[in-house]
C-alpha cells in the first residue's frame, strides 16, 4: 500500500516538473504571439514587455479590411481578396494532397507490386528535399508551360502553385496515411470483398471511412502548408496572398506596424484554430495510434 | 447449398508450403471442421475455398462447378472471421445490409431480409448501434448475420468462437450447431480447439503442416486415430504413447519394461502380417484401470507397472501422471481411491481400446494393413 502511495506522489511531482518545463520552453512563443495579438489591438506596438505602450483600439482591424497601409491613407490593398487567394491556395493544396495520398497510400499499404519498397524509400528521400532547392527547376517548367493569355496565365498560376506546393507535401502524407491503412485489419477488407464489393468499392466505402482521422490529419497539414507558404506563392502566383502581402509591406517605410500586426494575426488565425481544434487528433497521429 | 470438393490443392507462399496436395470433399449440408494447430494451414485452406487466395495448383469445385479461378464475389460464400471484421463506421443494420446493398437488392427487400436474419440471431434490438458498442458475443452474431443474409452456398467460419470467453463459447457453440442444421447450410469451420470440433462437426478433417491427416466422424477420429499426431492432438489430455517391444510366440504380446501386454485378436493378426519388432502403444487416459495392489489384478489380464508422479483432483475424477520407465502418461482414476506421489501402481489397459502405431511412420497399424 505504501509503495503505491509513494509512486503516486512521485509521479505527481514529476508531472508538475514536466508541465513547468513545457511552460518555460513555450514561454517565448506564447509571449511573442501574445504581444503580436496585443499590438494588433493597440495604437503602438506593444514591445519590450512594456504594458504602458498598450493603447486599446480596433482601428487597425478596420484599416486592414479597408485595405489601407497607414492611418493617413496610402495605397489601397485588397486584403479580403488576399485572404480569399490564400484560402484558394490552401484548400487547393489540401484537396490535391488528400486525393493523391489516399490513393497512393492505399496502394503502398495494400497492393503488392514490384519495387514497392523502393518507391516508398524514394518518396521519403523526396520529402527530405527542401522545396527551395527545387524551385529553379520548378520555375523553368512553369515558364515553359505558362499560357500567353494574361487572364489564363493568372488562373494557371493558381493551379501551378497549388500542384507544386502539394507535391512537396504529398510524400509525407503518403507515409502518414499508409500507416493508417496498415492498421486496418486485412480481414475487414476481405470481408467486404467476400460480400461482393469490388476493390475500388472496398477502398471507397470501407477503407476510406476507417482512415478518416488520417485523412483529416493530412488535410489539415496540407491546408496549413498552403496557407503559410511564401516562397512558392511569391515565385509563381500572379496574385497576392496574406503571406506575400505582409512580406512585401514589412520593410516599407510608411508601414504602420500595428496594422501589420493585425494582418499577421489574421494570417495566424487558421493555424492556431486548427491546432486547438484538432490537438488530440494530431497528437494521436504523431504517436501513431488511432483507435477504430 | 452445394458440396465442396478440393482436388490436389496446393498453396505456396514463396517457398513455404501452407497447404500441401489436399484432397477433401464436403457434402451438401454437412458441417465439416478443419482442425489443426496454429500454422497448420487450416485457415489458408478456408481462404482458398473462399477465393481470397488462389491455389498454386489443384482445383476447387462447388458441386460440379469449377470455381478455382472465380473471384470471391462470384462464389457466393459467407465468411465469419475470428476478429469478426465488422465495418466499424457502419451501424449493425448497415453491416448486415452491406452484401445486399452491393448486389443492388431493392431497399424493401434488404430491410425484410436484414430483420429476418437479425431475428434468427436475436440481435434485432442492436440494429441501431455501432459495432464498437457491442460485446464480443454480440459482434460475433452480427458477423454471422452478415454472412448469412446473402444466403450463401457455403458458410465458412474461421475460429469464430476463439475471441469469446469460455462460458459464452460453449453456449454459442450449441446455438451455432442448431442454426446450421436448421438452415441445412454447408458449413466449414476452422478451429484449433479439438473439443469445439468434436462438439460441432459432422466430420472432422485434421490438418498438420499443410497435410490432411485424417477425415472422419468425430468418434472415429477419437477412437481410431489414423496416426500418432491425430491421437496426440485430439482428447484432453491427449492419447498416451508408450514404446513397446513385440514378442512372437504361440501368441503375440507386447513387452513394456518387464511387463507383457496381451493383445486383442485383431492386432495379433496385423502384427503377424507386419512382423514389426517395435511398436508404439497408444491408449486414452480414460481407458485404463489404475490398481494399487497386485492382488487386485484379475488373473489372465495384463498390467503395466508404474509410479505416480503427480495427482491432480478434478472433482469428477482424479488425473494421475504416472511414470512408466522413462515415459510419462496421464490417466483418469475414480476419486474414491486415495493416491499419493510415489505410489507404485498397476495399469490395466482396456484391450479393446488400445491402439498400436508404427514407430517409423507413426501410422496406426490397422491403417497400414488397409493401404
Amino acid at each position: 500500500m505504501m509503495q503505491l502511495w509513494d509512486v503516486e506522489v512521485k509521479s505527481r511531482k514529476i508531472e508538475i516538473v514536466l508541465i513547468l518545463a513545457v511552460f518555460l520552453a513555450s514561454l517565448p512563443l506564447i509571449l511573442n504571439y501574445g504581444l503580436l495579438i496585443l499590438s494588433s489591438f493597440s495604437t503602438e506596438m506593444v514591445t519590450n514587455l512594456d504594458p504602458t505602450s498598450f493603447r486599446p483600439t480596433i482601428d487597425n482591424w478596420i484599416l486592414l479590411f479597408e485595405g489601407r497601409l497607414s492611418v493617413t491613407g496610402g495605397v489601397r490593398e485588397d486584403v479580403v481578396r488576399y485572404t480569399i487567394n490564400t484560402a484558394i491556395v490552401a484548400l487547393g493544396v489540401a484537396g490535391v494532397v488528400v486525393l493523391v495520398s489516399v490513393m497512393a497510400g492505399y496502394a503502398m499499404s495494400r497492393m503488392n507490386f514490384k519495387g514497392r519498397s523502393l518507391i516508398m524509400q524514394l518518396i521519403l528521400l523526396l520529402h527530405a528535399f527542401p522545396g527551395v532547392a527545387l524551385i529553379i527547376a520548378v520555375y523553368l517548367i512553369f515558364r515553359a508551360t505558362l499560357p500567353s493569355d494574361i487572364e489564363l496565365a493568372r488562373i494557371y498560376s493558381f493551379a501551378y502553385v497549388i500542384v507544386a506546393r502539394a507535391a512537396l507535401e504529398i510524400p509525407m502524407s503518403i507515409w502518414l496515411i499508409k500507416g493508417f491503412f496498415d492498421r486496418v485489419p486485412w480481414e475487414v477488407e476481405w470481408a467486404a470483398i467476400i460480400d461482393g464489393a469490388s476493390r475500388l468499392r472496398v477502398w471507397r466505402e470501407v477503407m476510406l471511412p476507417m482512415v478518416k482521422p488520417g485523412i483529416a490529419a493530412i488535410a489539415i497539414f496540407a491546408f496549413l502548408a498552403g496557407w503559410e507558404d511564401l516562397i512558392y506563392v511569391r515565385t509563381f502566383l500572379f496574385d497576392r496572398t496574406l503571406a506575400t502581402y505582409i512580406e512585401s509591406n514589412i520593410n516599407v517605410e510608411f508601414a504602420y506596424m500595428p496594422l501589420l500586426a493585425a494582418a499577421g494575426t489574421l494570417y495566424l488565425l487558421p493555424t492556431i484554430l486548427f491546432f486547438i481544434l484538432t490537438q488530440r487528433l494530431l497528437l494521436e497521429t504523431s504517436t501513431g495510434g488511432i483507435k477504430g | 447449398m452445394v458440396s465442396v470438393r478440393l482436388e490436389k490443392v496446393t498453396k505456396k507462399f514463396g517457398k513455404v508450403v501452407a497447404v500441401n496436395n489436399v484432397d477433401l470433399e464436403i457434402e451438401e449440408g454437412e458441417f465439416m471442421a478443419l482442425l489443426g494447430p496454429s500454422g497448420s494451414g487450416k485457415s489458408t485452406l478456408l481462404y482458398l475455398i473462399a477465393g481470397i487466395y488462389k491455389p498454386t495448383s489443384g482445383k476447387i469445385f462447388f458441386d460440379d462447378h469449377d470455381v478455382t479461378n472465380l473471384p470471391p464475389r462470384e462464389r457466393n460464400v459467407g465468411l465469419v472471421f475470428q476478429n469478426y471484421a465488422l465495418y466499424p463506421h457502419m451501424k449493425v443494420y448497415d453491416n448486415i445490409a452491406f452484401p445486399l446493398k452491393i448486389k443492388k437488392v431493392p431497399k424493401e427487400e434488404i430491410r425484410r431480409k436484414v430483420f429476418e436474419v437479425a431475428k434468427l440471431l436475436r440481435i434485432e434490438h442492436l440494429l441501431d448501434r455501432y459495432p464498437g458498442q457491442l460485446s464480443g458475443g454480440q459482434q460475433q452474431r452480427v458477423a454471422i448475420a452478415r454472412a448469412l443474409v446473402k444466403e450463401p452456398q457455403v458458410l465458412l467460419l474461421d475460429e469464430p468462437l476463439s475471441n469469446l470467453d469460455a462460458l459464452l463459447r460453449v453456449s454459442v457453440r450449441s446455438e451455432l450447431k442448431r442454426l446450421q442444421k436448421n438452415l441445412g447450410i454447408t458449413a466449414i469451420y476452422v478451429t484449433h480447439d479439438q473439443a469445439e470440433a468434436m462438439a460441432l462437426a459432422d466430420r472432422i478433417a485434421i490438418i498438420n503442416e499443410g497435410v490432411i491427416q485424417q477425415v472422419d466422424l468425430p468418434e472415429v477420429v477419437y477412437n481410431r486415430p489414423k496416426n500418432m499426431f491425430v491421437g496426440g492432438f485430439i482428447g484432453n489430455p491427449p492419447m498416451n504413447f508408450v514404446e513397446a517391444g513385440v514378442e512372437y510366440n504361440e501368441t503375440v504380446k507386447l513387452i513394456v519394461g518387464e511387463d507383457s501386454v496381451w493383445l486383442p485378436q485383431e492386432y495379433i493378426e496385423i502384427l503377424r502380417k507386419l512382423k514389426l519388432q517395435k511398436v508404439v502403444l497408444g491408449f486414452r487416459p480414460e481407458d485404463v484401470l489404475v490398481l494399487k495392489d497386485e492382488s487386485q489384478v484379475e488373473p489372465g489380464s495384463s498390467v503395466i507397472r508404474g509410479e505416480i508422479f503427480t495427482v491432480e483432483p478434478m472433482g469428477r475424477e482424479v488425473l494421475l501422471t504416472i511414470m512408466i520407465g522413462e515415459t510419462m502418461v496421464k490417466v483418469y482414476a475414480p476419486p474414491t481411491q486415495y493416491y499419493s506421489m510415489g505410489d507404485k501402481v498397476f495399469l490395466q489397459i482396456n484391450p479393446a481400446k488400445l491402439r498400436l502405431f508404427d514407430p517409423d511412420t507413426t501410422i496406426a497399424l490397422e491403417y497400414l494393413v488397409k493401404t
